[in-house]
């Protein structure tokens, strides 16, 4: 009897341990400033120095699978910088308090219950946790990602040939990211309403050049209802219609760039698009820099405000030069639901401190070989724009999408600006596609 | 001497325009502000040039297009925007002898009869009217024949380029620029009265088509985060969901003389001077959005532009049908296998053809109004409701039976029996006036995603009231019909791994269907009568794009298939991105057409309108068609767009470049 008390016994734990894993004030402290005892270190890593193809051997365990072999091939070297604070909005950080622990998970993915504002799964994530995984990408789907809303306008997309560094095509747009639900910082607080579709998150995009793309618009709305499919609509300028995408068009190359639209921001998907595994918690490297201590471009269209673009290098240009700093990341697999999608694997480097996942992340195709490495570099909202200081996100500030397979790359520059007067909710609508020209 | 004035006046005009598209970034500083916001001209130039090579004809486009493209923020919330537009198209200079000053040359019309038929008049049995063809001008002469211009010399037999006469009823139909011919040119609304300037250079006339787009537009913030939407000036308003169908999208007329119905909508629509309010009420508590949008249309009218005769694009050769008509009455002519439905007959002046067009003068009654609710209900579907009041775009033709006809057979001008007022009205007569009727249409259209498919669908429907069709079993040889037609759209994506394993290939597919109310076709003894349009017809459009080299390369082919007309096009075509500014398209069109023998249809040779001198049987009353026929005139409706563009199979080159 005994013995079988014994034997049931970690099972029983498991069950009565629920309450006692609830998260506490301090798992939120730690979550949003995991750097409180001391920033990470890797031995013979330091700030200034260049891991490149010559000592990348040494630096393989805190380089992210794509980067270390994107290294070792020659195709780019990175800048070592000083792991450095990107403390998040406090706005968000009240919000997860206030918040703890109402957050469940459903009996399946993609449901959630009680979720109000902030961070819902604060807590250490536990590779025992079959669902740890799935509470990671909840964290980043209500994530502080670009805040209520933002903008970034101009944004540079530029089609290269690694091999030859030849720039194909070059494409201006202006992007805009509006939450409708769980706000935490800018009026109104905590929703835009009404809102009878539970519009979770829209992002409006438009093309301003080149000419074939002109006037080209997106608009992609997501929703609370995690199983809800996206709405999203195309308006082709040449043709002056709004056509609504089917589904499988936001797994398909974006206008023949690099990116396919579920590539945006790191992952543009539902949590319930994918099976989500926790690998575990590591130290790695990621572009994270402050955007005014950068040395920038200067083959970039001139800003009237005088804002420069981060610059490009390493093969093919296709590399951000920004710094790289070495952050707690949680390693985090999504497999696709779908069976027909066009990617077999994604590896995510999920910044433990911001919750994005666009900073070193691998793609891999249907046969499960590397395809792409999307690389995000982030700059400190405080050392970017002036109107930005304060905002308590981490900017966006260049892309690298490397194909590995088809030695070709698609970068980005952003002038990222969290400017609540630019993101009006009507610009989020599928009329503002359609009346405007 | 008129016409070297017209020239340089022409030519001035669109050298100011060349040099204001090159001189783009200049004006970005020679313009004036207007206000104090401080955004600069924002002016896009691109040129374009078209070159397409027409089986059996030649160089069929050399079209060469400069385009600049404005925006301008000014001040107090207004925005400017504007497109100037220049077009030179080198084919009536490089082709002359098949579209320009030396087009067409001497015809003969064939001539069945052979002196075996009985019944027509003693001296048609001399043998000279007993010939498989006769020239032009030399058919059997009726009551004033030989009066008018005769000369033969720049004409084509109706028809000839699509099909042969085989039985059927032609005539000449001159096709020269109407500066070097002016037989049969009349205005039938922007095209029929052109010379070869304004041919080559169709933007630069009396209604200044060179600016293409120009308005100004401004959103009025309201309480409660609604607005209004204004935008006014000279644009195109685009209704409805799908492609190539013009179902909702019929506020602007459209000009099928660019490029038939092969280049973009955007590029075609003829713009007009419109007002346009938008209320956008944004979400409820039970739709997502919700918008009210109010147009008027308070420009003079303006018509299809169905390509005048002798133009490379003459869509359904109805510019060719209305010329040759037009001189028909202004000069009579021969007309292939009519009297007896077997003699080449010679008609004189003002006894058949067009006699005028009657296009809708400026006036508050003849604007054009209309409304649409757009919203998005809760759970996602999009929609739109749609209502418009306008005048119909296309023509019509209305017997004007014996209102100033003269009577072949005596002279009279309006009886049958030669005295004003003597005998049985005409009816059925083959003399028109061109209408542009009043039309109301009612209609919708919504979107949405099938997620089982992973497709979008789109669907549009319209009810109109007050078009009005070819009919030969009415008096007037025309009826007013209501229409439905409809249209559902299926987009989908999906990866083709012979095309790319890295980019989903396009699948779109239309299905377009037309349903004309109380439609009429009666069997009579020599043929049907009524209607030549199909009661129900589809057509069916596949497209199937494919994205290479990272979208830089992109093959495609689009099939569409006319379901009565059997007929179908097969378009493939690459296009190539060399750069950000250059893009080179290299395609072809070939059309294929089964259903030939279906598209014959009643001719009004045997209408009868001047019993007894036309009657085919003595129980046949006046206007009382027996259905003899054949493809002219009428099977280019049954034809449609594809089936009437038979053997017009072109091959063509593209190039676009940005300055």
């Amino acid at each position: 009897m005994k013995k079988h008390l014994f034997a049931t016994l970690p099972l029983f734990a498991a069950c009565v341990a629920v309450p006692a894993l609830a998260a506490t004030e301090a798992d939120v402290e730690n979550s949003f400033n995991p750097y409180k005892s001391g920033m990470p270190s890797f031995p013979g890593l330091t700030p200034g120095m260049t891991i490149n193809k010559a000592n990348v051997e040494q630096f393989k365990d805190v380089l992210g699978a794509g980067v270390y072999r994107l290294i070792k091939e020659g195709q780019f070297e990175m800048k070592v910088g000083a792991t450095t604070q990107f403390a998040i909005s406090k706005a968000y950080v009240d919000a997860t308090k206030a918040n703890l622990n109402k957050a469940k998970l459903g009996a399946k993915p993609g449901e959630l219950t009680g979720y109000v504002a902030g961070r819902p799964f604060p807590e250490e994530p536990d590779v025992k946790d079959p669902r740890a995984g799935e509470k990671l990408a909840w964290n980043y789907k209500y994530g502080v990602n670009w805040g209520d809303g933002a903008i970034i306008s101009p944004f540079y997309w530029k089609y290269k040939n690694m091999q030859s560094g030849q720039v194909e095509k070059t494409i201006k747009y202006d992007f805009h990211f509006l939450n409708f639900m769980h706000r935490t910082k800018d009026a109104p607080v905590p929703e835009i309403t009404p809102n009878p579709s539970g519009i979770f998150r829209a992002i409006y995009v438009k093309a301003h050049e080149p000419a074939d793309l002109k006037n080209t618009q997106l608009l992609i709305q997501r929703f609370e209802d995690d199983n809800k499919l996206d709405d999203a609509y195309l308006y082709l300028g040449f043709q002056r219609r709004v056509r609504r995408l089917a589904q499988g068009q936001a797994t398909d190359a974006f206008l023949g760039s690099d990116l396919m639209i579920e590539d945006f921001e790191g992952y543009n998907g539902r949590v319930s698009d994918m099976k989500w595994t926790f690998k575990g918690t590591k130290n790695v490297m990621l572009p994270m820099w402050n955007h005014n201590e950068l040395k920038l471009a200067s083959d970039m269209p001139a800003e009237a405000d005088g804002f420069k673009y981060v610059d490009f290098g390493g093969q093919g240009k296709c590399f951000h030069e920004g710094t790289w700093q070495l952050r707690k990341v949680y390693v985090l697999e999504a497999a696709p639901v779908n069976t027909n999608h066009p990617v077999s694997k994604r590896v995510f480097y999920m910044d433990a401190q911001i919750g994005n996942l666009n900073g070193a992340n691998e793609i891999y195709d249907r046969k499960g070989e590397l395809w792409k490495v999307f690389m995000v570099g982030k700059s400190h909202a405080d050392h970017h724009l002036p109107i930005n200081k304060g905002a308590g996100i981490g900017v966006d500030d260049a892309f690298s999408m490397v194909d590995l397979q088809s030695r070709h790359c698609t970068t980005g520059q952003f002038k990222g600006q969290v400017d609540p007067k630019k993101n009006p909710p009507g610009l989020f609508q599928v009329q503002n596609l359609r009346g405007g020209d | 001497m008129e016409t070297k004035h017209e020239n340089g006046w022409r030519l001035s005009l669109i050298a100011a325009a060349l040099s204001a598209s090159f001189a783009g970034p200049a004006w970005s500083i020679d313009l004036p502000s207007l206000g104090d916001d401080n955004s600069p001209w924002q002016v896009d130039v691109t040129y374009e040039n078209h070159t397409v090579r027409r089986q059996n004809v030649g160089l069929a486009k050399f079209r060469n297009t400069l385009q600049a493209e404005f925006d301008k923020r000014a001040a107090d919330g207004w925005g400017i925007h504007g497109i100037m537009r220049g077009t030179w198209d080198g084919v009536y200079r490089m082709n002359s002898s098949e579209y320009g000053k030396d087009a067409g040359g001497a015809i003969a019309l064939e001539n069945r009869f052979d002196g075996s038929q009985a019944g027509l008049p003693p001296p048609a049995y001399n043998p000279q009217y007993q010939t498989p063809t006769i020239n032009y001008g030399g058919g059997f002469p009726i009551y004033g024949a030989g009066t008018g211009d005769l000369r033969n010399e720049g004409l084509r037999v109706l028809g000839d380029r699509w099909h042969p006469t085989a039985g059927g009823v032609a005539f000449g139909v001159p096709v020269r620029p109407c500066d070097v011919d002016k037989r049969g040119c009349r205005d039938f609304g922007g095209y029929g009265d052109l010379s070869m300037n304004e041919l080559e250079m169709p933007e630069f006339n009396k209604r200044l088509d060179f600016i293409r787009e120009l308005y100004v537009k401004k959103t009025y913030d309201l309480d409660e985060g609604k607005q209004f939407f204004l935008k006014v000036g000279k644009q195109q308003v685009v209704w409805g969901r799908t492609d190539l169908f013009r179902v909702l999208d019929v506020i602007n007329p459209v000009d099928y003389s660019r490029n038939n119905i092969y280049d973009e909508l955007s590029d075609i629509r003829i713009p007009m001077w419109m007002i346009q309010g938008e209320y956008r009420m944004g979400a409820s508590e039970t739709m997502q959005d919700r918008n009210i949008q109010v147009v008027w249309n308070f420009d003079q009218f303006r018509a299809n532009n169905l390509g005048q005769c002798g133009s490379p694009n003459v869509i359904l050769d109805a510019g060719c049908f209305f010329r040759g008509m037009a001189n028909l009455w202004d000069n009579g002519g021969t007309v292939a296998n009519f009297a007896g439905g077997v003699l080449t007959t010679d008609f004189g002046p003002h006894q058949i053809g067009i006699r005028k067009v009657h296009l809708p003068d400026w006036s508050i009654g003849n604007t054009q109004l209309g409304a649409k609710y757009e919203g998005v209900t809760a759970g996602g579907l999009s929609f739109s409701l749609n209502a418009l009041t306008y005048r119909s775009q296309l023509p019509s033709l209305r017997s004007i039976n014996g209102k100033g006809t003269v009577n072949p057979f005596t002279g009279g001008t309006t009886g049958n029996t030669g005295v004003a007022g003597e005998g049985p009205p005409v009816a059925g007569l083959i003399a028109f006036d061109m209408h542009f009727p009043r039309v109301n249409l009612i209609g919708g259209s919504m979107d949405f995603q099938v997620p089982e498919a992973g497709a979008a669908v789109r669907v549009e429907a319209a009810y109109t009231s007050g078009e009005e069709f070819s009919n030969t079993a009415r008096p007037g040889l025309y009826s007013k019909n209501n229409v439905f037609r409809a249209v559902i759209g299926i987009d989908r994506p999906t990866f083709i791994p012979f095309i790319s394993e890295s980019s989903a290939t396009l699948i779109s597919a239309q299905l377009f269907y037309q349903h004309i109310f109380d439609h009429e076709y009666f069997k009579m003894p020599l043929g049907p009568v009524g209607m030549p349009d199909w009661e129900n017809n589809f057509i069916g459009t596949l497209l199937v794009k494919g994205f290479l080299k990272n979208g830089t390369l992109s093959p495609q082919v689009i099939f569409a298939h006319d379901f009565q007309a059997r007929a179908t096009a097969i378009a493939p075509q690459v296009e190539w991105n060399l750069s950000n500014d250059l893009k080179i398209t290299i395609g072809a069109n070939y059309k294929l057409a089964d259903g030939r023998s279906r598209w014959n249809f009643d001719d009004c040779r045997s209408c009868n309108p001047y019993a007894p001198f036309t009657q085919v049987d003595p129980s046949q009353a006046v206007g009382q068609s027996w259905g003899l026929g054949g493809m002219e005139p009428l099977g280019r409706f049954r034809a449609g767009p594809i089936g009437a563009a038979f053997r017009e199979d072109d091959i063509f080159i593209k190039l676009n470049y940005k300055f």
